[in-house]
């Protein structure tokens, strides 16, 4: 039984883990940048899905999709103003100005949205049902599910719609992607509102489960960070199967050795992985050409 | 290929202009007032506790105010953002009273940043008046002259308290503990392990989480194979919430015994209908309360804060409490001091005799031995019932 | 000059120290902060202005320092004691995290440190017995010296002395041999190893430095705070020490001073608004990034006028018995050969290069030399056969071992230490890898002079400290073959010296690779241009795919007909237009007066060309003549660039890239860059990605009737073609865009004689059916025989233009690509 939760536990946070540190892949794909507010992402489709569904009553379907909305939007911001400003130049300093852009983010929202932790209700997370002996809700279901379709999804519109074509073109190929008469520039911005939503829908699925307040993406960056170095964050791939490996680990470790060790157990596997494979699970080396 | 996005000049200057004003633009100091200092966590996940505290104390001055000040002179709060950090809240406590001279300090919610500020207190002989952490080594740092004071719960004396509820309301025999991995979850560990060992109690285990863990499944599954039958849980309310979520997951209905975390938020709204199972210790709360000083004080909360409905929005009402009476104790000390220096208050907060706050009537709160103005006594248990925390009658 | 930094510091630290004299207490803390910050700022600039290396896992070495002054002074032992050894401590373990660091870089090893900086805060949290766990621990108190008891203004004191010792180390640091080798394999980790710099080692040593540093800073933070816990060091607070180089100016002896007092003071300056201080402390950091990306000290020195560099000393030193050492020897390779996931780069090459002599390795594009180069220079393993320097078979060691075994080599696109100056890249150089004393300057008076000497020698005239990056094209090669030279070489690799040089200084480096060679040393050269190769080799080795075909003397090599159709290409399979062309006289496309380059060198010069409505040119010449850079132009890939580009009535030389493809100009590039991941049909349907309502089934259809080839893989991926599928994947690609005019680079590069016979019979049909083509190939006498006209270019000059029978037979074209004959006397 022990097993049975922890497992379950473990793949619906790897889950989301591997949905967030997904935001990170497509932009390093694209763009050879990340978006290090990733997190402050995450927490925006939550805290704006709470504004919109909850405290203004909206309908839910219609709170997400304006969420997720404004989830892209500050994508595209990111993208303009914190990032393309200093990759554009060669520099690398949009790591610190996303890292700088997340903490303005953050608290703004703490003095906007309220300095307390709110309930997210939802019908999927007030009744558990049994799963061989464990109980789990719904949602805790839904989201390995979503995590997997989302997942599918993405590589379906990436490779069955032209835009997505397109924006795997701009990954193979800068160069020919424009002699395709791709424009490189708007695919990049479209891959960070990509990777923002896709934060954002994390968030929102996530929220029922936890709590919503200003700080609650800080450390899901984090560890998403780390899910998408360990899957090789060159393959979509293998960053989601190293999110459900790091749920897993997480959960496992938690439950056999108890919760002491887990960071210090799961952040060394992490350090051990990467020496052995310098380019995650499933990643590919840059080639290095004299 | 790339195009510059370059900043044109103009807007350059303009830029650096602006930022040059708002970082020298220090607000024009208010003369000759009392100042007291505040080092709290203003910003980060603990943010509600230090706005808490600052409400609690303001409307405690705006009352002194009212009736003309102290020692002639309007009382002036002034509020540095420690981030939780120890470091941070020892550089804060330096300026206000070196650069600011404030008569006194009040500290927030950290145990380790109250550690780390109680030093430099007592070798500057400032008073430092403890309001939220409830860390035994605050008030009790061993230094021949201590400055440190508080209005709170100790660790030490709600982990007997906590331990005697279980026992007596639950015939507690073999508890777990489920401890927020902070230093008040380890402060509490230590705390919650010397009270069952002066009853000669074994405990099931200890497991700790994290403030951002979503699931607590793992940990609480290991408390169960190894036969818990209380749990003792410290966490604040969100953390806490997470917890209950959990045990409702497993279906597990163990009881739960807890330290104040769930006073501090909307406990019922995180974490649904399994939050009245929770019982908590409390020193104080707004909703039956019958006190009329209670309810003066929020009426001028609603007065003052327009956001602020119901009781269920003045959340952490004991942190509002804390502030609120342990800035009318120092008022009254500095008064009776008829001085600012820091001896003459401490000397002063020893002589108070009777003095009727808000939490209790306090008789002598503080003498050379006691810098703790709350005790064991002061302690009731409480739960939710909707969104509202009702007394439990023992 | 040369003690301006030194006095610089000197004048910080006596300002801090007389700052602490005179202010209050809160301002002792805040100064000391300042300068704690400063010294763990020196240590992260080691690691990100020298070594290029990022961390955001300081914080875990800072914890480390400051608790183990904290456990070991509380256990007794004394201050002064327990200050290094938590130095040591941290400077240990950053060693130990270089080897995990060292294999990976960029986001990966971001990760490795940010994990190391969690695994340390768990440590502090879990380890109770040692660390006092979440509450830590208290009563450290402040050292004592003699009878003095430190005090707040005493830390302050001791935080700023501790911080102009590192500055001033740091200082020396960046200008001895270990500093400028930390740069030097940040900027081109391949020609570092090549000067025999090991980066292992650089990198390590690097990290120690950085974490002892930052373990020293700690190891004061603790007794200044009396008092450390896990709270005391938040994860954020690294990322603040890295903003506090990167904002001060990665790589700037005081970038870490500016920094500090940015992250420290601000803050302070901010704390009255107290919720609100992280919220506006953030924008500001934005600010301060918008407003001086590289820095506050790296922009102002941007500003500042550059000083005077010292004129170089005359060369007084024997340079004969500087590079001539003793008795060389000759390089032996046998039978050496490579593959790459089976296909065969290289094959049983053999040949020996003797000393004193200048042996040519040449051969069209994709013929192997630049692989079996990189064998020789250790860059690649090969498989077979041994590379044998004297007794010494080197075949497989790693390139620094090489380099130091007397190996030096030189790089198609120049490979210098583009952040350091000429004369400190010959100077690094001079070490062979042994660094010497790490806070020593590199530049000892006799070094110095040698460098100095061997600029001379190689005919670099420019100023010695000018950054490498910003030489102009010719400098940096001559400053690259010095540095090679620097190492002493027995055998020097050249790899395509003369590309992109103007014909004097063509004319100028033959005699300088005359005079190497006449030092005694073995000189293997790639080149592309015959008319300097037939000019000065002694015995010239030619391949073609992989194999040796000629090795003989030039005047040999040059009549042998294999290498001539390996060159030229045979006319033999081609098929000309029908009858002669003849069309409206306005050009589709046109370039008037194209100037164009990379960075500082010119590539094109004033290139003038017109292609007419269904007509097919030929834009020949030489590699590295400016044809591709022409394409690149055009395409709108290259920007920017001076002149006109007509396409029809409308200048496009303004235009992105992508406007350009959807305007009508569709370019097959050189290397036909398919998408390797997507399906052969993908591909094909991103050539029309600019059209709308296109009948896709129909067009599909007719282009693989044209290449039906593809046909049998349209669901494979493009990957997986062989080359001449690939190339017919890119040229139906391209007319997929229904282009006005289709441009081709180099369609038959490294294609087998079958696949370019087919090749050019499907281009033949093309030109039938009325495209307009812009052709670029190697393959001259083949190019002519299906184009009208064409021109040909010359080191970024049109030098011919004329009907293509005309053209074909004129003797410029052949000693544009095969040299002039007159050379060879």
């Amino acid at each position: 039984m022990l097993v049975v939760s922890a497992i379950i536990s473990g793949l619906g946070l790897g889950s989301m883990y591997g949905l967030i540190a997904l935001g990170f892949h497509v932009t390093y794909v694209v763009s050879n940048t990340v978006n290090f507010s990733q997190g402050s992402s995450m927490m925006l489709g939550a805290v704006l899905g709470y504004v919109f569904g909850i405290r203004l009553g909206w309908p839910m379907p219609l709170a997400i999709l304006i969420a997720l909305i404004l989830c892209a939007l500050f994508g595209l911001v990111v993208e303009r103003t914190l990032v393309r400003p200093f990759a554009e130049r060669g520099s690398n300093a949009w790591l610190m100005a996303t890292v700088a852009g997340g903490i303005v983010l953050d608290n703004s929202v703490l003095f906007t949205f309220g300095k307390e932790p709110r309930g997210f209700p939802s019908v999927l997370a007030t009744k558990p049902i049994d799963l061989f002996g464990a109980g789990v809700y719904p949602l805790q279901l839904v989201i390995p599910l979503a995590g997997l379709g989302i997942a599918v999804a993405l590589h379906l519109a990436l490779n069955r719609t032209r835009v997505g074509k397109a924006l795997l073109a701009v990954v193979q190929n800068k160069d020919a992607a424009q002699l395709m008469g791709i424009n490189v520039r708007l695919a990049v911005a479209s891959s960070f509102a990509l990777s923002t939503v896709l934060a954002g829908l994390a968030g929102l699925l996530i929220a029922p489960l936890y709590s919503v307040h200003s700080d609650m993406g800080t450390l899901f960056g984090i560890k998403a960070f780390a899910v998408a170095i360990l899957g090789g964050i060159t393959s979509a791939w293998g960053v989601m199967l190293a999110g459900l490996v790091y749920g897993l680990l997480e959960a496992l470790v938690t439950a056999f050795f108890g919760s002491t060790y887990t960071q210090i157990v799961v952040f060394s596997v992490v350090i051990v992985a990467l020496t052995l494979m310098p380019n995650g699970l499933l990643g590919r080396a840059a080639v290095n050409k004299v | 290929m790339p195009t510059r996005t370059r900043i044109p000049h103009v807007t350059r200057r303009l830029l650096l202009a602006a930022t040059a004003a708002t970082v020298f633009a220090v607000p024009a100091l208010a003369q000759d007032t009392l100042k007291l200092g505040l080092v709290a966590a203003m910003s980060g996940q603990s943010a509600k506790s230090g706005e808490a505290i600052v409400r609690g104390l303001s409307i405690a001055i705006d009352e002194i105010n009212a009736k003309g000040g102290l020692l002639g002179k309007k009382v002036e709060l002034l509020v540095r953002d420690d981030e939780s950090n120890p470091a941070k809240g020892a550089v804060a406590a330096r300026e206000l009273v070196q650069r600011e001279k404030v008569v006194a300090l009040f500290g927030g919610l950290d145990t380790p940043v109250s550690i780390a500020i109680v030093p430099f207190a007592n070798q500057n002989k400032v008073p430092f008046m403890g309001v939220w952490a409830a860390g035994t080594p605050i008030t009790r740092n061993g230094a021949a002259e201590n400055y440190a004071f508080r209005v709170s719960a100790v660790d030490e004396l709600v982990d007997v308290a906590l331990v005697e509820y279980a026992v007596k309301k639950y015939g507690a025999k073999n508890p777990g503990m489920i401890l927020i991995n902070n230093p008040w979850g380890e402060s509490n560990e230590k705390g919650l392990k010397a009270a069952l060992e002066a009853r000669k109690l074994p405990y099931a285990g200890i497991e700790k989480f994290e403030t951002g863990d979503v699931d607590v499944v793992p940990q609480l599954s290991r408390l169960k194979q190894a036969g818990a039958d209380v749990l003792f849980l410290v966490a604040n309310v969100a953390p806490s919430s997470q917890v209950v979520k959990s045990l409702d997951r497993m279906s597990w209905d163990v009881p739960i015994v807890s330290h104040w975390g769930p006073a501090g938020g909307r406990f019922s709204e995180l974490a649904g209908a399994s939050a009245a199972k929770v019982h908590f210790i409390q020193t104080f709360s707004f909703s039956g309360n019958d006190s009329p000083k209670a309810k003066a004080l929020f009426e001028a909360l609603r007065k003052k804060y327009p956001e602020i409905k119901s009781f269920a929005d003045v959340t952490p009402a004991v942190g509002i409490a804390n502030a609120y009476d342990g800035m009318h104790l120092i008022a009254l000390a500095i008064g009776k001091a008829g001085s600012t220096e820091g001896p003459k208050i401490r000397a002063a907060l020893y002589e108070i005799d009777k003095y009727e706050g808000l939490i209790k009537t306090y008789a002598k709160p503080f003498t050379p031995t006691n810098h703790d103005a709350l005790s064991a006594q002061d302690y009731i248990f409480t739960y939710f019932k909707g969104d509202e925390i009702l007394p439990l009658t023992q | 000059m040369r003690f301006a930094m030194p006095l610089t510091i000197l004048g910080l630290t006596g300002a801090g120290i007389a700052f602490a004299l005179l202010a209050g207490s809160y301002a002792h803390f805040i100064l000391a902060l300042v300068a704690l910050t400063t010294v763990v700022g020196v240590g992260l600039n080691i690691l990100v202005g020298l070594a290029g290396q990022v961390s955001l896992g300081h914080i875990g070495f800072y914890a480390i320092g400051a608790y183990a002054t904290a456990i070991l002074t509380l256990k007794g032992l004394s201050f002064w004691l327990a200050l290094p050894l938590s130095g040591a401590l941290a400077g240990i373990i950053g060693a130990a995290l270089a080897l995990p660091a060292l294999r990976v870089s960029g986001p990966y090893l971001a990760m490795i440190t940010i994990a190391f900086a969690f695994i340390v805060q768990h440590g502090t949290i879990e380890w109770r017995e040692l660390t006092g766990g979440q509450n830590g621990l208290m009563g450290i108190m402040p050292p004592s010296l003699g009878p003095l008891a430190f005090a707040e203004r005493e830390m302050a004191i001791l935080s700023t002395l501790l911080a102009g010792l590192a500055l001033y180390l740091f200082h020396r640091l960046a200008g001895s041999g270990w500093g400028k080798a930390m740069l030097a394999v940040r900027d081109s980790e391949t020609a570092a190893r090549s000067i025999g710099l090991n980066p292992v080692t650089t990198k390590t040593v690097a990290f120690a430095l950085s974490a002892l540093f930052t373990g020293l800073a700690g190891a004061i933070f603790a007794p200044l705070m009396m008092f450390v816990a896990p709270d005391s060091f938040p994860f954020s607070q690294s990322i603040l020490f890295l903003l506090a180089v990167i904002v001060g100016g990665a790589g700037w002896v005081v970038g870490p001073v500016v920094g500090a007092i940015v992250t420290v003071v601000l803050p302070e300056l901010l704390a009255w608004l107290a919720e609100y201080r992280l919220l506006l402390f953030g924008a500001l950091l934005l600010v301060t990034l918008w407003l001086a990306p590289a820095g506050v000290i790296g922009t102002l020195a941007r500003r500042m006028p550059r000083r005077k560099p010292d004129a170089g000393k005359p060369a007084d030193i024997d340079l004969q018995s500087f590079l001539g050492r003793g008795a060389s020897s000759a390089l032996d390779v046998k039978g050496i050969g490579i593959a790459f996931g089976g296909i065969k780069a290289a094959t049983d090459v053999s040949f020996t290069a003797a000393p004193g002599r200048i042996t040519s390795v040449i051969g069209p594009n994709g013929a192997g030399k630049t692989t079996v180069l990189n064998m020789i220079g250790g860059f690649y393993r090969p498989q077979s056969g041994e590379i044998r320097l004297g007794a010494a078979d080197l075949a497989g060691a790693p390139a620094w071992r090489v380099a130091r075994a007397g190996i030096a080599r030189t790089y198609q696109t120049t490979q210098l230490f583009g952040t350091m100056g000429a004369l400190d890249n010959v100077l690094i150089a001079l070490r062979r890898g042994r660094l010497g004393n790490p806070v020593k300057a590199l530049d000892a008076p006799a070094d110095r002079r040698a460098a100095a000497a061997l600029l001379a020698f190689v005919g670099y005239r420019g100023a010695p400290d000018t950054a490498a990056a910003d030489l102009a094209h010719v400098d940096r090669r001559l400053v690259e073959i010095a540095r090679a030279l620097a190492t002493r070489p027995q055998v020097l690799l050249l790899d395509e010296p003369a590309a992109g040089l103007m014909r004097s200084d063509k004319a100028a480096l033959s005699t300088l690779l005359r005079r190497i060679a006449d030092r005694g040393i073995a000189v293997i050269l790639v080149e592309h241009d015959m008319t300097l190769v037939m000019g000065i080799s002694d015995h010239v080795v030619v391949l073609d795919a992989g194999r040796v075909i000629a090795s003989a003397a030039p005047a040999v090599v040059r009549r042998d007909p294999l290498v001539l159709d390996a060159y030229l290409g045979s006319t033999a399979y081609a098929r000309p237009r029908a009858a002669p062309w003849q069309g409206p006289g306005d050009p589709v496309l046109a370039a008037v007066k194209l100037r164009a380059g990379y960075g500082a060198a010119a590539v094109l010069d004033d290139v003038d060309f017109a292609v007419r409505p269904g007509e097919m040119v030929a834009l020949l010449g030489a590699n590295g003549a400016g044809k591709s850079t022409t394409m690149r132009a055009v395409t709108g890939l290259l920007r920017p660039v001076a002149g006109a580009i007509v396409l029809e009535d409308r200048d496009i030389v303004d235009l992105e890239a992508h406007r350009i493809a959807a305007a009508g100009v569709a370019l097959v590039p050189e290397g036909r860059q398919v998408f390797p991941e997507l399906t052969v049909l993908d591909n094909l349907m991103l050539g029309a990605n600019t059209r709308r309502h296109v009948d896709t089934s129909a067009e599909l259809n007719a282009l693989l009737t044209r290449f039906p080839r593809l046909r049998a893989r349209l669901a494979n991926r493009a990957g997986l073609l062989s080359g001449g599928e690939q190339q017919m994947l890119a040229i139906a690609r391209a007319l997929m865009a229904k282009p006005r005019i289709l441009l081709l680079d180099e369609p038959s590069l490294g294609l087998a004689p079958a696949m370019i016979n087919e090749l050019f019979e499907a281009l033949a049909d093309l030109r039938d059916e009325g495209i307009t083509i812009l052709l670029v190939d190697q393959m001259a006498r083949l190019a002519l025989t299906i184009a009208d006209r064409g021109y040909v270019l010359e080191s970024g000059r049109i030098v011919r233009a004329g009907a293509a029978d005309e053209l074909a037979h004129d003797p410029a074209l052949e000693a544009a690509y095969l040299g002039h004959a007159e050379a060879e006397q």
